[in-house]
């Protein structure tokens, strides 16, 4: 193999310079403007693409180049517009105009080691650039994408800030393995995964300052992420980080300053519905022989959750009506202070930022806090050697709270009675001990989940010009990423830890990452027809992980929070866990009479994650496109400014399969994570059965897209079909418990994503008033085609059944309540002897067949935004939505279980089933009778929604005004964040996926589920920014 | 262009180094866990395999929780009975009201947790070779002991009642004896009839009884095999067998009846600790295992859910002098409680030697013999110790027998298969009701498709 590549190495490397054709130098002269209002900018940088000769735009918007051999592309950039490549061809003048619009059809995107005009593309690269995400009120870029980008899904898990979120590209393409798309800053890729000691993940990308971002380019399609080999099945998401420009220094400072409230509340009943509806849950049981409580145990226990007080809960008016939801939830300040500076010279270009994030969730105790600083320097030694640096330093601090399936998460406090007052009238504390569970707000006030993290993104490069057209640049990039995790319950909180006097935990998290690449670029036009770009080189990534963690008990007061006041250490952990990729790619693009397009690209990846046996795999792809627009028959239809059609094929892999799944170990621990010691002796047991055969995923992906323009761009557009094979699916097959384990993990499944994106923008009127409209639709179909003949089981309902879609809700079919006596029925859907299906009734639970119910993955996801301007003001407005899912409720058995246990039930519970006759969906209410709290479709619910995601109106003011005081640009503004939501679901929030079930090998089928999960925060922040 | 081949040949060769430089580097080797050559070569290895098995045997899944949990409720009428289910956790309580479903998290989990426990055994038995000569037979008994007992629990739990219908054709539990190293057809093992798995059972704790010490620290012993085979008889209805296993017990001298104070850890929050009457018990500390009896039985100052009350019913079977109703108390929220798992870090007796008293005096009593002793001196040694009024002659009777290994045992996980076997029903349910039976877990039908499942699921 090594010897292979070097040989490669050498071929393609003396091939270089048999190609050397000497060529004349030419001047080129040109203006360049601004296609808003057409006037000249001055201070734009025009350089010869690949090369360091470049010169600046005059006052008039002017430039004149020399030109050098071979090169026929001009690159022409300014600070807040997009860059742009222009082929210059015979022409010696090369006019201009610069736009804000990220979409134009001439810009340049970033792929993978390189960079290409997306003109000139023959994959699916989405892009967003800085204008896009920048001073939207949330904590991680990624949040900011969401409606935005076609066949990216984006979902955060519920309300908490500062939490994980799911990420999506063209559908769930993995079952165990992660299903989060590969994360590339500025060419190195980074620590994207779930760093949290709980179950609740964390999102280590809200580390990153977004508004340091100048583009995010997501790689959908094979001939795009390929190159990217062994871990580019989910998609790679490429962020590259604002620059420094040659020219006058220019800072940008920004404030903004808004608060959150939550985007929905629910129903409960209060004290006199709650009492009710329990004595009469009590009767009906009573009645029907269920064992249950006597009316006195009952009316005791009332009285006993009325702080001891009968009249807290008797009568018409009792004492005690708690709205104990409302307790959940806290006022929700945010702020955000941006300042940030971009200039240099010829030889050294510079950005430099800084910025203070902090945003409260709107749940009781929750925060989000970043101050971020970044240094991006570029220098030009030579005309052939650039040296650089990006640099950035975050700090976050993230104040958390307990998993959704937890009794102190501050939503499960609606499980509290309403007669429960939250100061007990007897101690005048808040209410502890007697409440029917633990009151979450004695962790609002007793306890503290903080998480740290301290993160060190940055790389240096070296790029040297071999030749004209042909470079090589050599990469060394780091990611340090320390996390302190301090968790303090006092001891008020004990009846939740079970530790008397107060328990605390501290560990520390330490994700180490160091990447290289070395790779040749080479891009000439030869005979003035042909086109080549080439990439040939490697990478080298090493990670390591390092956690430890005390836990002690036995605090002397709750002013002692250290872990050295512990009298007690009660538990201690110390783990690593390391991986390497050592990968080789290349790629060739080549281009014909500027309308013909071939790519091909190919990686070769190794790992330590890899058997022995299986230790290299290669990841080829190969596309092509053909630009109509280009023809002589197209070539006069002057409607038609674009048609091009692509086409790409190739394989890529998932290699998220766990740092050591082949081998058969053993542990000192056993299956819980805890010692396998006992009492203090040191043990061990078998932990993993082997499996020498593991490899990584493979994903075979199609992509036919057609790209439009029309009247000089003004509307256009791109449809894509794909189609997305992935075999080898590892998953954690159960295996007989007999033999002493669980799961073994296998590559033996299959699924497949396919689906139509569909893009469009339209400049609807332009001239002093603006209004532009953008729209993207995806459509996704995914179904699970093998899994070796096992079902998985996930959460509730969830699992990977084979002809279903991931993560299918499987389970008995409620069929609503029998009119005559309150039961709870479900279709028996068991097939009879002639082989039909029986649909009649039951009230056995347990005879009900399990049935798929409903896909929790929507069929189609879009977002539309509408942009305005007129005289200095600004407006947006972006909507996007989901539909076809379904959410199951997986709390509805308690909050919605017409009085099954005392948990505080959800207003419908009212139209219970009271009498032969009552038609209802709710069945009689039986106190411990189970009637139909079963996991069932009954808690099965259609998921669509559409919400005004974003809305910003903003003002800048004129310039004229400005000068005076000498300000380059004064904006003002307000943005608020989902303000609106459409949808049919009846529970906190349609966009939901509890936190309590996604991590695990379990995770990325427990899609759709709502557990107590916070809804998202409705966020309005008034901003200004400021440019001198 | 002289140059440019200079260049382009460093360049070449700086990938090249770097090419050189990793490949070795793909080699990462784990360290948290160990491959299996590295974790088994030495007599320390296979002491550290055997401490697992004890490990495994005390998870709360076994006899840390829930094997001793669930014979209570199980047993349990609802509502009516000596213990009342207030708790959220789904599978405990359709144990409780004996609703239990298909997909119930307990039946999955005791399975799993019995043959991952099972397989560490098997492997210890397999690699007895690399014991020293003197530890050999402790080794092999230890694992015996272990293994045998959760072959005699899950036949207990997912099995028929001994007794009820045909023993060689009741479907009982499969039966593994060897490790698992690779996993292929053969490892769909089928349910061995309940026939099987008590000669299974019989055999591996005989062969412990055997090779095991008399003292042994807080790991199994001679004295730990006799008790389990006492209960092993003693369901079979073998009453000659149980009489003599207790008798062993007893006759060995090696444990001591100590006063009813000190039966049951009552401290707060302490490392476990045997008692002179303590024949086997799960060990724990505050660094390690759960007593998950306090979770579910001890209210939240002792660190506990809370999720098991007692009853008036159970505390209205004491007579007025009985000091064993001393062990109950009230706590805070006026919930009636046991002191037995008081201590959250507590151990958890498995056996103690008042049970192999209750044995003996049973077995004596309905085969007509008195090994050992009478029967009425054991129980009055019992009664006796409790401050409660000794039995005549006349009283002797089972139902009283039974009664006293009731208010004696309650709570210890004895009381479901104890109704089982005299043949008692629960409720409204015979003993040999479906609904009493745990069914094979829903992931292990669906996954080895030789197991058949239960009636009634």
């Amino acid at each position: 193999m090594k010897r292979f590549i070097l040989l490669f190495l050498m071929v393609f490397g003396s091939a270089f310079c048999t190609i050397a054709i000497a060529q004349q130098e030419r001047q080129v002269t040109g203006k360049v403007t601004a296609a808003d209002n057409g006037s000249p900018i001055p201070g734009a940088s025009v350089v010869a693409k690949g090369t360091t000769r470049g010169t600046q735009t005059d006052v008039d918007g002017n430039y004149t180049l020399t030109l050098p051999a071979n090169i026929g592309t001009l690159v022409f950039s300014f600070v807040g517009v997009t860059t742009q490549e222009v082929a210059v061809g015979n022409r010696s003048v090369v006019n201009v105009t610069l736009s804000n619009d990220s979409r134009s059809l001439d810009e340049v995107v970033v792929t993978g080691y390189g960079s290409q005009s997306k003109r000139n593309l023959t994959g699916n690269i989405a892009k967003v650039g800085a204008r896009e995400i920048e001073n939207i009120p949330v904590p991680s870029v990624e949040q900011a994408l969401q409606g935005k980008v076609a066949g990216v899904q984006i979902t955060a898990l519920n309300g908490k800030v500062g939490q994980g979120l799911q990420i999506k590209v063209r559908g769930s393409a993995s079952l165990t393995a992660s299903s989060q798309p590969l994360y590339v800053v500025d060419g190195i890729p980074i620590t994207s995964a779930d760093q949290s000691s709980t179950t609740a993940p964390t999102n280590p990308i809200a580390d990153l300052n977004p508004n340091d971002i100048e583009s995010l380019e997501i790689l959908k399609d094979a001939a795009s992420s390929a190159i990217y080999g062994s871990r580019a099945s989910n998609g790679v998401v490429l962020i590259t980080t604002k620059k420094g420009r040659a020219g006058k220094t220019t800072f940008d400072a920004g404030v903004q300053i808004g608060a959150s409230n939550p985007t929905h509340l629910r129903q409960w009943l209060n004290t006199q519905q709650y009492v009710e509806l329990f004595q009469e849950a009590r009767a009906n049981s009573a009645a029907l022989g269920i064992p249950v409580y006597s009316a006195t145990s009952l009316t005791n226990r009332f009285t006993r959750y009325a702080a001891g007080d009968a009249a807290g809960w008797q009568g018409a008016n009792p004492t005690y009506n708690t709205d104990w939801q409302q307790q959940a939830f806290q006022k929700a300040p945010s702020q955000q202070y941006d300042l940030s500076a971009r200039g240099g010279d010829a030889k050294t270009r510079f950005f430099i930022s800084g910025q203070y994030f902090d945003q409260s969730g709107t749940l009781i105790k929750n925060r989000f806090r970043r101050l971020s600083g970044r240094v991006n320097l570029d220098h030009s030694a030579t005309d052939k050697l650039t040296l650089g640096v990006n640099m950035n330093l975050s700090h976050s601090i993230n104040d958390r709270v307990s998993n959704d399936n937890a009794f102190s998460t501050p939503l499960q406090i609606v499980a509290l009675p309403p007669m429960t007052p939250v100061i007990d009238p007897r101690t005048n504390q808040l209410s502890g001990d007697y409440t029917l569970y633990y009151n979450p707000l004695l962790n609002r006030d007793f306890a503290a989940i903080q998480a740290r993290v301290y993160r060190i993104i940055g790389n240096v490069y070296a790029d040297y010009k071999l030749m004209p057209g042909l470079s090589f640049r050599t990469e060394f990039g780091t990611d340090l990423l320390g996390q302190q995790e301090e968790e303090y319950y006092g001891r008020e909180t004990s009846r939740n830890t079970g530790a008397a006097n107060g328990l605390g935990s501290n560990s520390f998290r330490q994700v180490t990452n160091y990447t290289t690449n070395n790779f040749f670029s080479f891009g000439r036009t030869i005979a003035e027809k042909h086109d080549i770009d080439a990439t040939l080189g490697m990478s080298y990534q090493e990670s390591r992980a390092n956690f430890n963690s005390v836990t002690g008990q036995q605090f002397p007061s709750d002013a002692y929070k250290q872990l050295t006041a512990a009298a007690k250490i009660t538990a201690g952990t110390g783990t690593e866990s390391s991986y390497s990729f050592l990968s080789y790619f290349a790629r060739v693009n080549y281009r014909f009479n500027n309308k013909y397009l071939i790519g091909a690209s190919g990686r070769i990846d190794g790992s330590s994650r890899f058997g022995t046996n299986n230790r290299y795999g290669f990841f080829p792809a190969v596309s092509a496109g053909w630009i109509l627009t280009e023809e002589s028959f197209l070539k006069n239809v002057q409607a038609l400014s674009l048609l091009k059609i692509r086409a790409s094929y190739g394989l890529t892999g998932n290699a998220e399969i766990g740092d050591f799944s082949s081998q058969a170990l053993y542990a000192a621990t056993n299956n819980t994570g805890a010692s396998a010691g006992y009492a203090g002796i040191p043990g061990q047991a078998p932990s993993q059965i082997p499996n020498p055969d593991l490899t990584w995923e493979k994903t075979l992906q199609t992509d036919i897209g057609l790209e439009f323009g029309f009247l000089d761009n003004r509307f256009s557009g791109e449809l894509d079909y794909y189609e997305k094979n992935t075999s080898g699916l590892l998953l954690n097959v159960n295996v007989p418990g007999s033999s002493g384990f669980r799961t073994q993990l296998r590559n033996v499944g299959k699924l497949q994503n396919k689906g139509f994106e569909f893009v469009f923008n339209s400049k609807n009127i332009t001239g002093a008033f603006n209004w532009s409209t953008s729209l993207n639709i995806a459509y996704n179909k995914n179904v699970v085609t093998d899994l070796g003949g096992t079902t998985i089981t996930g959460s509730f309902l969830n699992r990977a059944q084979e002809g279903q879609p991931l993560g299918v809700f499987v389970g008995p079919e409620y069929a609503g309540v029998d009119v005559q006596n309150g039961d709870a029925l479900y279709y028996k859907n068991t097939t009879n002897a002639d082989g039909s299906i029986d649909h009649t009734t039951t009230n056995d639970y347990n005879s009900a067949a399990y049935v798929p119910l409903g896909n929790p993955s929507p069929k189609f996801i879009g977002g539309i935004t509408n942009t305005f301007s007129f005289a200095g003001v600004d407006l947006s407005v972006l909507f996007n939505g989901q539909f076809g899912n379904y959410i199951y409720n997986g709390g509805g058995k308690f909050q919605s279980a017409n009085g099954d246990f005392f948990d505080n039930q959800s207003v419908d519970q009212l139209d219970r089933w009271r009498k032969p006759g009552d038609v209802t969906n709710v069945p009689q209410a039986r106190l411990l009778g189970g009637n139909g709290t079963g996991e069932s479709s009954r808690y099965l619910q259609k998921g669509d929604y559409v919400r005004l995601r974003t809305l910003t109106l903003g003002y800048t003011l004129p310039k004229a005004l400005l000068s005076s005081i000498h300000l380059n640009r004064v904006r003002i503004y307000v943005t608020g964040q989902n303000l609106l939501t459409f949808t049919g679901y009846t529970g906190w929030d349609p966009e939901v996926n509890s936190d309590a079930y996604v991590t695990g090998a379990r995770g990325p089928i427990n899609i759709g589920v709502d557990f107590y999960s916070a809804p998202q925060p409705r966020t309005i922040i008034g901003g200004l920014q400021i440019g001198f | 262009m002289k140059t440019y081949k200079i260049f382009t040949l460093v360049s070449t060769l700086s990938v090249g180094l770097w090419l050189t430089a990793c490949n070795s580097q793909l080699d990462i080797k784990p360290v948290n866990s160990v491959a299996t050559s590295q974790a088994l070569s030495t007599a320390a290895d296979l002491n550290a395999l055997l401490v697992g098995a004890y490990d495994g045997l005390g998870g709360v899944n076994l006899y840390g929780g829930s094997f001793i949990r669930d014979a209570e409720l199980l047993a349990t009428v609802p509502s009516t009975g000596d213990v009342l289910w207030t708790g959220t956790f789904v599978a405990p309580q359709q144990i409780y009201v004996k609703r239990i479903l298909v997909n119930n998290d307990q039946a999955d989990a005791t399975w799993t947790n019995a043959y991952r426990t099972i397989n560490i055994c098997n492997t210890v038995l397999a690699n007895l070779n690399l014991a020293l000569a003197a530890d050999k037979d402790r080794i092999e008994g230890e694992a015996k002991f272990i293994r045998g007992s959760l072959y005699f629990e899950l036949v207990r739990l997912y099995g028929k009642t001994w007794g009820d219908g045909d023993n060689n054709t009741n479907p009982g539990v499969p039966i593994v004896t060897t490790p698992t190293v690779v996993l292929d057809a053969s490892s769909n093992v089928p349910r061995s009839s309940v026939a099987a798995v008590y000669t299974q059972a019989l055999q591996d704790l005989t062969d412990a009884a055997a090779k095991l010490p008399v003292s042994n620290g807080f790991f199994a012993t001679q004295g730990a095999s006799n008790a389990q085979l006492s209960r092993v008889y003693l369901q079979k209805a073998d009453y000659p067998n149980a009489a003599k296993a207790a008798d062993a017990v007893i006759s060995s001298k090696a444990y001591q009846l100590v006063p009813l104070a000190n039966v049951f850890d009552t401290r707060q929050s302490q490392n476990g600790a045997n008692t002179a009457e303590t024949i086997f018990a799960i060990q724990n500390t505050d660094q390690d295992g759960i007593n998950d009896l306090n979770t579910f039985y001890g209210s939240s100052d002792v660190g506990g859910r809370g999720d098991i009350e007692l009853t008036d019913t159970f505390l209205s079977q004491f007579s007025a002098a009985d000091g064993r109703a001393g062990l109950i108390y009230t706590d805070a929220v006026d919930a009636i409680r046991t002191v037995k798992f008081i201590n959250q870090y507590g151990n958890i007796q498995v056996f103690r030697l008042a049970e192999m008293y209750l044995t003996r005096a049973e077995a004596n009593f309905r085969a007509g013999t008195s090994v050992g002793a009478a029967p009425l001196a054991d129980i009055n040694l019992i009664r006796t110790r409790a401050g409660a009024a000794p039995l005549t002659a006349a009283q002797l009777t089972l139902a009283n027998i039974l009664r006293e290994r009731r208010l004696e045992l309650a709570f210890e996980g004895t009381y479901i298969h104890d109704l089982k076997r005299t043949k008692a029903s629960v409720g409204t349910l015979a003993y040999n009701d479906p609904k009493l039976i745990f069914p094979v877990p829903l992931r292990e039908v669906t996954t080895n498709p030789t197991l058949v499942q239960n009636t009634g699921y």
